[in-house]
């Protein structure tokens, strides 16, 4: 009652902020090699940072501009954006039950990308019901708003910003394992979840290392689904 | 760009915005509704936090894989895991893990 009472929306979008810092660390590295990488494919800075704002999706935004420098028809090229991106379809219904109905969600939900849906997922339970909305609003508007600065700065000043601090570029991105890391430890509850969850990683990381990343995470989800139902079968098979 | 451009950017957004949304309202739809389904079909419940693994997963292979990038990993993901033990949080463990990674990263360059 008093926790309801107390409830601001400001408060609880300035929290999502808060706790969405650190995925920057991981945002802004790969928005500054994306914009740079586009400006050198031949888009100006204002196309860059549009792809960046409309598309918003790390991989098929690479994919996208590397296409169309190599004079990759344009059909294909939307095929095989849109292909990459299928993974997205997962993660609405998994957040669908802990946010409430609201006539935003159509432009909001833009801000759902793998690392949003992932915080998402660990912090909404955690939360009041009547802090949800604002949280979301807060952690993927930041998100997204770190995503375009990144890419803007990328087109224009990228190629002087990794000459004079490269280790920058190498050192911010462990922030994304080290969050990801905290939100899956605690599903090691169980021998069954943590098979489940060591199969999923291992085999993202062996298609990762095999340059398979773009299908690394619904591939790896469903290795580790697999895994998961088959150790129920074996263990149902010994105590009967 | 031109007008093609342009629209093919305009058609892989409108594409992934829907991959996003429509999903989410459907379910919205399902667990509120009278005769639909109340609860979450469980494989989607299995099926998020494995999705979370496999993020992790991909996450994990540094930037410019060497064998010193990858004994930063390591010691920065013990870290991670170690300060993530005695905390339970999730800021603390992250600023841990990335001081680790970056101080192993900062010694093997001088």
């Amino acid at each position: 009652m008093n926790q309801l009472a107390n409830h601001s929306p400001w408060r609880s979008a300035l929290q999502g902020v808060r706790e969405a810092i650190p995925l920057l660390g991981g945002y802004i590295p790969v928005a500054l090699s994306f914009g740079l990488v586009a400006s050198q494919a031949g888009f100006s800075t204002l196309e860059a940072t549009a792809i960046s704002a409309l598309i918003y999706a790390g991989a098929s935004q690479f994919l996208f501009v590397g296409m169309i420098a190599t004079g990759a028809p344009l059909w294909l090229v939307v095929a095989l954006t849109l292909l990459i991106n299928v993974r997205h379809v997962v993660y609405g219904p998994n957040l669908a039950g802990l946010l409430p109905r609201s006539r935003h969600w159509p432009w909001l939900m833009h801000g759902l990308t793998d690392q949003v849906f992932a915080l998402a997922l660990t912090r909404l339970p955690q939360l009041p019901d009547a802090k949800r909305f604002s949280w979301f609003v807060g952690a993927s508007l930041l998100a997204w708003s770190a995503w375009i600065v990144g890419t803007t700065v990328g087109a224009t000043a990228g190629e002087a910003f990794t000459a004079r601090w490269p280790l920058l570029g190498e050192i911010m991105p462990f922030a994304l394992p080290a969050l990801f890391l905290t939100m899956v430890a605690p599903r090691f509850t169980n021998k069954r979840w943590a098979a489940a969850m060591g199969c999923a990683i291992l085999t993202a990381l062996g298609l990762t290392i095999a340059g398979w990343s773009n299908v690394a995470i619904p591939l790896a989800a469903a290795c580790g689904a697999l895994c998961f139902y088959m150790v129920k079968f074996e263990t149902w098979r010994r105590t009967s | 760009m031109s007008i093609e451009l342009w629209l093919a950017v305009a058609v892989s957004a409108i594409g992934t915005l829907l991959m996003r949304v429509v999903p989410f309202l459907w379910m919205q739809r399902r667990l509120g509704s009278d005769t639909g389904i109340n609860t979450m079909p469980q494989w989607l419940g299995i099926l998020g936090p494995l999705m979370i693994a496999a993020v992790l997963g991909v996450s994990i292979v540094p930037v410019n894989p060497s064998a010193i990038s990858w004994l930063a990993t390591a010691i920065g993901l013990s870290i991670t895991l170690l300060v993530w033990w005695r905390l339970r949080s999730l800021g603390w463990p992250v600023a841990a893990g990335v001081a680790a990674f970056g101080l192993v990263e900062l010694v093997a360059t001088l």
